[in-house]
């Protein structure tokens, strides 16, 4: 990224378009809005060189909404628009604003690959587990179950957990948050712009016309600090009201340790978002869907592999160093190619 | 430079690598994969980027991403990988994004075979993706215009702002011929409405949506003004002993090239007839049809299909004077004694073959 001067006086009011945001009252995409127009001017980077790439859905009007460069992309395809725009121009700072639908449905494929290859590229997946968009339709968050406009009868399919499809994919910094809790929201997108290699960040977002309240175990202030433990670098993985509860890995899963009834606080795991292997990280994000666990939020995992574009300059200067610069005169007459006079 | 005996297809990366093409995604398929396989030796050689998408959805939609970025880009695939794209190109073809898709035709429908066939003049040359919208098309029929042509498909999609395909077949693809190198383009321009890592550029936003329909019928008449002024612009066609002729043979690609040794055979029987080889199939040659439909007694087209392009051919010619068709699918190619037979046959005594 080019240095400048400027990027330091850069405020949210800069990041602010013209666009009446089209999204209903009260909706989480709000806060994400927010939180990102006041992480931008933090990043260290230039209006110019950063874009925002989305797909179709309600959170794919974002590119609208944050005064920078931006790509309203195909439905599902904004991960594989992202990676074109970054490779054909490295200098950007790329980002793409994505929903359940968007990324998991239409767009697994891209979504899974995207981490695989590792591009710096930064996902901010807004979840509300609907489709919002279309009316109210189950997505492929939706819980087991869920009734909705398409499923009146309530779905009877699974729903992915981002998260572990994200650590199963190879990402390599993997991030949850919630709407509801904006500073640690733009705490994951800060963190996030400074991973080097493609960043995911799942957040939690209340669609409050067609799935109002989904996380509401999760943001309601008298039952959250029970329902939710966020993960911390070098710190004991605890949670509850009184912080009188913790986590211990029995070798396959997670237990819930009770401090307050004789568990010893020495048996909490202490969190480390740098480990390579994503054994835990994998089980903490499989504690998602269970009711007597907690929902983990934080990073789950966030580590240095190789980049991609990295990799490829890298490929070209060694086979240069070896073989010569390229040059075109003499690659058009190599190959499967013979001189005829 | 010597010339250089090399097959069609590597031709096409040549092409794109003289056109100044620095970055490739694609797919591998047969018998498309050589383009592909010369990007990735290629490209990168030259500072470029080669990148093997998770499928053809992902290729064009990166294609899509690296064009907003105002560079020169491409892709490269075979009939059904051209099915998967066509999303792709729709949007692009809104967004009007320039782009280079190369479609070396196999044999179809469903997953037919590898061998070469004529039939996805449909799916190409009459959008194939949803919307008001169409691609400017280009038939190389020989090694040196597979080179040729895909360094001008570069200048009309960036000229345009638009998808150009180059549509040839297995057999021009996997076909050696010597071929002279033209000039390598050396200044690429900057675009006013591309995506730069610079202030000039910021307020640019790379999109297909409308949602008021005045203004998108508006964008819509835009885009038709653009497909009229390519036609004005940007007809190219080959024509072969067209002058006395009282029969005219039409076919493109490889078709052609039976076709004109058809027409030198039959020319040595007396029997006055030429050929008329659209090279670029969007805008077809319609108005060179309607002329020579004044002062000929028949056409016979000539295609590798089910019969699609044969479709210009009529809309040309208005029922003014007869069309015969002769065709082989599947991926057989029709020899040039089996044409002259069939122009015997249809042509000069009037028989259905
Ligand atoms: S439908 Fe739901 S997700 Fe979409 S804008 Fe409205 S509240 Fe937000």
């Amino acid at each position: 990224m080019s240095a400048n001067k400027d990027i330091k006086q850069l405020t949210r009011d800069d990041f602010v378009t013209d666009q009446e945001p089209r999204w209903c009252p009260g909706c989480g995409d709000y806060s994400i809005l927010a939180q990102t127009r006041k992480v931008l001017p933090e990043i260290g980077v230039p209006r110019e060189n950063i874009v925002w790439v989305s797909g179709i859905g309600c959170s794919s009007r974002f590119p609208y909404y944050v005064d920078t460069y931006g790509i309203h992309g195909i439905h599902g395809r904004a991960a594989a628009i992202a990676s074109g725009v970054k490779l054909a121009n490295p200098d950007l700072s790329v980002w793409v604003a994505t929903g359940d639908g968007d990324a998991l449905s239409i767009g697994g494929n891209h979504f899974i690959h995207l981490f695989r290859r590792n591009i710096d590229i930064n996902m901010v997946l807004f979840n509300n587990q609907i489709y919002g968009l279309t009316k109210g339709q189950y997505s492929p968050t939706s819980e087991h179950g869920k009734i909705t406009k398409s499923s009146p009868l309530g779905s009877i399919e699974h729903p992915f957990n981002p998260v572990s499809l994200a650590i199963a994919s190879g990402a390599t910094y993997i991030a949850r948050t919630m709407d509801r809790d904006p500073h640690h929201l733009s705490e994951m997108l800060l963190k996030a712009s400074q991973h080097e290699g493609t960043s995911f960040i799942e957040v939690y977002q209340n669609c409050n016309i067609f799935n109002d309240g989904a996380f509401f175990h999760l943001t309601d202030k008298k039952v959250r600090s029970e329902n939710v433990i966020y993960l911390e670098h070098e710190k004991p993985l605890i949670f509850g009201t009184n912080k009188d509860k913790g986590l211990t890995f029995n070798g396959k899963s997670f237990d819930v340790l009770n401090l307050a009834n004789g568990d010893k606080e020495s048996d909490v795991m202490i969190y480390d978002e740098y480990e390579y292997d994503s054994t835990i990280a994998f089980s903490l994000s499989k504690l998602t869907y269970n009711p007597s666990k907690p929902t983990p939020v934080g990073i789950f995992r966030n580590v240095n592999v190789n980049l991609y574009e990295k990799q490829m300059v890298q490929q070209i200067e060694d086979h240069t160093a070896s073989n010569g610069k390229g040059d075109l005169k003499s690659l058009l007459a190599s190959g499967e190619s013979w001189s005829v006079n | 430079m010597a010339k250089q005996l090399l097959k069609g297809n590597h031709a096409i990366v040549k092409g794109a690598l003289l056109a100044g093409c620095r970055l490739y995604f694609g797919y591998p398929i047969t018998p498309a994969s050589e383009i592909a396989e010369g990007a990735a030796l290629y490209f990168p050689r030259l500072g470029g980027t080669f990148l093997q998408a998770e499928s053809e959805v992902a290729a064009i939609n990166m294609v899509y991403g690296a064009s907003s970025g105002g560079l020169r880009v491409m892709t490269a695939s075979s009939s059904p990988g051209i099915s998967l794209k066509q999303e792709g190109v729709s949007y692009a073809a809104s967004a009007e994004l320039p782009m280079v898709i190369v479609n070396i035709m196999r044999g179809g429908p469903g997953l037919g075979n590898i061998a070469p066939e004529q039939s996805d003049y449909n799916q190409v040359v009459k959008g194939g993706g949803h919307g008001n919208y169409k691609v400017p098309v280009l038939a190389p029929n020989s090694v040196q215009e597979m080179c040729n042509l895909t360094m001008l498909a570069f200048d009309i999609a960036e000229k345009y702002r638009t998808p150009v395909y180059i549509l040839a077949d297995g057999y021009i693809g996997q076909m050696m011929e010597p071929v002279e190198f033209p000039k390598p383009v050396m200044n690429l321009p900057r675009h006013d409405w591309a995506i730069y890592a610079d202030a000039e550029s910021k307020d640019n936003l790379i999109a297909s949506i409308y949602l008021d329909p005045e203004e998108l019928e508006e964008h819509n008449r835009k885009l038709q003004r653009k497909y009229a002024e390519i036609e004005k612009n940007e007809v190219r066609l080959e024509e072969f002993m067209l002058d006395d002729a009282k029969y005219v043979l039409i076919g493109y690609g490889i078709v052609s090239r039976m076709l004109k040794t058809a027409v030198e055979k039959l020319r040595n029987e007396n029997i006055p007839i030429g050929l008329l080889r659209p090279k670029t199939l969007f805008p077809f040659p319609s108005k060179k049809i309607k002329e020579i439909t004044q002062r000929i007694e028949k056409f016979m087209v000539i295609e590798m299909s089910n019969g699609q392009m044969i479709d210009d051919v009529r809309l040309a010619v208005e029922g003014k004077i007869p069309i015969e068709f002769y065709n082989r699918m599947g991926g057989v190619v029709p020899s040039t004694d089996e044409i002259v037979e069939q122009v015997k046959k249809q042509l000069l005594q009037g028989e259905r073959g």
